[in-house]
């Protein structure tokens, strides 16, 4: 019949030319869309080739990785590989410096801490996230100055000491209790007692009681522990880089938001104190700070004081990144609204109030990516100590090359220096970006 | 304690008169208090807190380095700066003799870190602005190399760059005798890399007055033209009157003159090369090392600077059907341009203050010469440190000035 001819049926869509879709159009997209496109990219895949052909062929193909001393490398490959021998030889001193053998164990035990103390950050279901930030950044630091360097220790030592195990026992207990039932270790440990809540009075008497014992608990322990005693002078490698950054990146937070505050103030004396620290040690290098604490220090003290190389070092690190840091906070200020602030304050908020809760934890979180470069930055520039004669990783891998049986080898060491902190620096800053998206997600819109 | 507001009257008199002489007690606590609640005389007293502080600190630091320069014999003064330096320079831009004074030292080191950073701060601009724009490429495999380059470049730390380049690179390089040498002008070895040197006559300083004539003319010819394309819409060929006033006449002067310029190749003489202008390693290193790195952060600079710029902004310009240069130039580039600047001149501040890594290398810039040959070989530590310091200082305080005043005129102007 005609009205069956006159029914519509739709022919399928034709695919899209191959040329577009695929990988072959994403090639011509994105690598031959012109002539002189091609070229460039026929030239760029040439260069990454060889590159890549060089490198595989000098470090893997044709590298020996056992020898008795260069010569006996060169002897076997000539310069046409890597001695990797010689750094395999080296490898603990590019770590842990002179740390004597035996001891070497407080090193990793003390960076395991660490670990132990920092991972609570990335797991679910935990509560006090910025209490255990804050004192591993805080207190941390006392309990690893005495796995490190060990010996006598005073009372006020001991009690600082007493209080990074203290800290490190409750951020473990709350960590525990918070995955588990998910109660801060304060509220689980009222629940054990039977004390209800919301009696403040009562509550704050037990927790009192409860902490004061645990920290006698941990001061006992303190008193019993006793390790050998560790001269700064042996310390070097990779360890003596990570604790130099380590307390300046733990001294240059606070103190950088201290001083940015500072430098905002309506204060004059105070806020024009704050802007000469800053410039000061922001206009002149590195290097002219570190040698002006290694030469004028010990003209600054009365003549019976000795201050170590390292802790001149320390000192210097931790002015020259506070500078810093204060400059990268204060822009992270200025970009909070005017407006959050009058409302902070129309709630009857004082100034500390204000910046605590307010301004900071917006500031903050607007400033990770600066902060951390900041803190990339200055893990790169533990190196400068070097030149005052500090053996860390980087004047360690020079030495290698000093070493008789090594001697003139300086290739390998710096490459593997160089991958070192490439690492280190590019998972810090992939962190910071996925923070930064993290924390971003409530502004972004699809 | 409660504010005073609260601790008003009760309901029943009995409780009030009881009351009354502890309220007496709390009127005088919370007169004390208010006392400290006014905010201007709780500040005035914070400050002079810390202005007595710091005079303490001051005034103590003052007292022990005195003492203890006494007790080393040791003396704090400028006068030392007339006396004999009495040690040699390896590497000077401005004359230097071994008995010449401490203050000569002084520039020595000040003219060898301002080459430096100029040199590299040149080579890490063209260098930067390259990889900046490869970045940029549309091109995948182009713009991913660019991305690794920054990347590996810009996270290992500047100082073991420039050892490396030093080490692995100019110090492994041939012998004299067997140099590398580009048409026998350009020589590079392991004792470093020399070039022809420029030999003017004295008609050459001509060439040179017509050069800068030619380029205070074109400055003013483009304010001109400026000027005139904006009252008329008609605009004058800049570029080309440009060029020609600032190349072209002094070329022409240069050979009316009879080429007024001689060049000194070097020569293999002996054991090295002698003759031209003479670069050690140590400085080949740094240079290399510090445009290498500072390009990274430049390069990072103009993409961010060329992304700011918004889409409607490009899409305006095509539009107005404006050809892909002229969007670049009169569109895109002026408004990037306010972005990139300021970073940029920060940057080159840095490249200043890295300059002083040469120590590592044994370049005798301003930290090596001065902060550590000079002080160790006269002990004035005090000196010598706040004199390198108010170096930088100087530097770094004539940068900002240049950089707020650049803001403020390119900031837009709102209504």
């Amino acid at each position: 019949m005609a009205g069956d001819a006159l029914v519509f049926t739709p022919k399928p869509d034709r695919p899209p030319p191959v040329a577009t879709v695929g990988p072959i159009g994403w090639m011509r997209r994105n690598l031959f869309g012109s002539v002189s496109d091609a070229l460039l990219t026929l030239l760029g895949a040439y260069c990454a080739f060889w590159l890549v052909a060089v490198f595989l062929d000098w470090g893997v193909f044709n590298a020996m990785w056992e020898a008795e001393n260069r010569r006996a490398c060169f002897d076997a490959i000539g310069t046409a590989g890597a001695c990797w021998a010689g750094v395999v030889e080296w490898s603990k001193a590019i770590i842990y410096g002179l740390y004597p053998a035996e001891e070497l164990w407080r090193i990793n035990a003390g960076f395991l801490v660490l670990i132990a103390w920092v991972v609570p950050l990335w797991l679910q279901r935990v509560q006090s996230k910025v209490a255990i930030g804050l004192s591993a950044v805080l207190i941390y630091p006392f309990l690893a100055s005495y796995f490190f360097l060990g010996g006598e220790k005073g009372l006020l030592w001991s009690a600082l000491i007493a209080l990074g195990l203290f800290a490190f026992v409750l951020v473990l207990a709350t960590v525990a209790t918070e995955r588990a039932r998910g109660q801060t270790i304060g509220r689980f440990f009222l629940a054990m007692a039977g004390i209800d809540p919301d009696d403040e009075a009562r509550a704050r008497r037990a927790l009192w009681l409860g902490t004061g014992a645990v920290y006698l608990l941990c001061l006992g322990a303190v008193a019993m522990w006793s390790l050998e005693e560790v001269g700064t002078r042996l310390w070097g490698g990779f360890f003596l880089t990570v604790v130099i950054s380590g307390f300046g990146i733990a001294f240059s937070l606070p103190a950088g938001v201290l001083l940015a505050l500072g430098r905002r103030s309506d204060m004059v004396v105070i806020s024009s104190l704050c802007t000469a620290f800053i410039e000061l040690f922001r206009s002149v290098p590195l290097i002219t700070i570190l040698f002006m604490f290694n030469t004028m220090l010990p003209l600054f003290v009365p003549s019976d004081v000795e201050i170590n190389q390292l802790l001149r070092a320390i000192v210097a690190v931790c002015f020259f990144s506070s500078a810093y840091m204060a400059e990268t906070v204060r822009g992270g200020l200025q970009a909070i609204p005017r407006g959050q602030i009058e409302a902070a304050q129309s709630l009857g908020l004082g100034y500390w109030r204000t910046t605590g809760l307010i301004v900071l934890p917006q500031a903050l979180k607007i400033m990770i990516p600066s902060i951390v470069s900041v803190f990339i930055g200055l893990f790169k520039d533990t190196t400068l100590v070097s030149i005052i004669g500090l053996f860390d990783i980087l004047n360690i891998a020079r030495s290698v090359g000093e070493d008789p049986d090594w001697l003139g080898m300086f290739i390998e060491p710096f490459f593997v220096t160089a991958l070192i902190y490439f690492v280190f620096c590019l998972a810090m800053s992939s962190y910071s970006i996925s923070l930064e998206n993290r924390l971003s997600a409530g502004e972004r819109r699809s | 304690m409660p504010p005073p507001c609260f601790s008003g009257p009760t309901g029943s008199d009995a409780v009030a008169i009881a009351d009354s002489e502890d309220r007496e007690r709390e009127g005088a606590m919370a007169t004390a208090a208010a006392f400290f609640r006014d905010e201007r005389r709780r500040s005035f007293m914070l400050q002079a807190l810390t202005l007595g502080l710091v005079a303490f600190g001051l005034w103590y630091l003052t007292t022990t380095t005195m003492e203890n320069l006494q007790a080393r014999s040791m003396s704090a003064g400028f006068g030392f700066l007339d006396s004999n330096a009495g040690f040699s320079i390896g590497f000077t831009l401005i004359d230097y003799k071994e008995n010449d004074s401490y203050l000569r030292v002084f520039w020595v080191g000040v003219a060898n870190t301002m080459l430096v950073a100029v040199i590299s701060i040149f080579f890490a601009t063209v260098l930067g602005l390259l990889v900046g724009l490869a970045r940029l490429s549309q091109n995948w495999l182009i713009s991913r190399l660019a991305r690794s380059y920054v990347e590996i470049l810009r996270n290992t730390p500047l100082l073991l760059q420039i050892i490396a380049w030093f080490f692995c690179v100019f110090n492994l390089l041939p012998r004299p005798k067997q140099s590398l040498v580009w048409g026998d002008a350009f020589v590079l070895n392991n004792r470093g890399f020399y070039m022809p040197a420029p030999l003017p006559e004295p008609a050459f300083w001509a060439v040179a007055g017509t050069f800068f004539a030619g380029v205070g003319f074109a400055i003013w010819f483009s304010r001109w033209a400026k000027a005139k394309a904006d009252a008329t819409g008609d605009a004058p060929p800049v570029f080309a009157i440009g060029a020609a006033a600032i190349v072209l006449a002094p070329l022409l002067v240069f050979l009316a003159t009879g080429m007024p310029l001689a060049w000194e190749a070097p020569v293999l003489k002996g054991f090295n090369y002698r003759g031209g202008l003479e670069v050690p390693p140590s400085f080949c290193a740094l240079v290399v090392a510090l445009s290498v790195y500072t390009s990274c952060f430049i390069a990072e600079i103009v993409r961010a600077g060329i992304q700011s710029v918004p889409r409607g902004q490009h899409e305006a310009a095509g539009a107005l059907n404006l050809s892909h240069g002229w969007k670049m130039r009169r569109i895109v580039l002026p408004q990037a341009m306010r972005v990139i600047i300021p970073p940029l001149i920060s940057n080159y501040l840095n490249v200043t203050k890295n300059s002083s890594l040469a120590i590592a290398v044994g370049f005798p810039d301003l930290v090596s010469v001065w902060m550590n040959t000079a002080l160790n070989q006269s002990g004035r530590a005090i000196p010598i440190v706040a004199m390198t310091m108010a170096f930088y200082c100087t530097v770094s305080l004539t940068v900002s000035v240049i950089l707020n005043w650049y803001n403020a005129r390119v900031q837009i102007k709102e209504r």
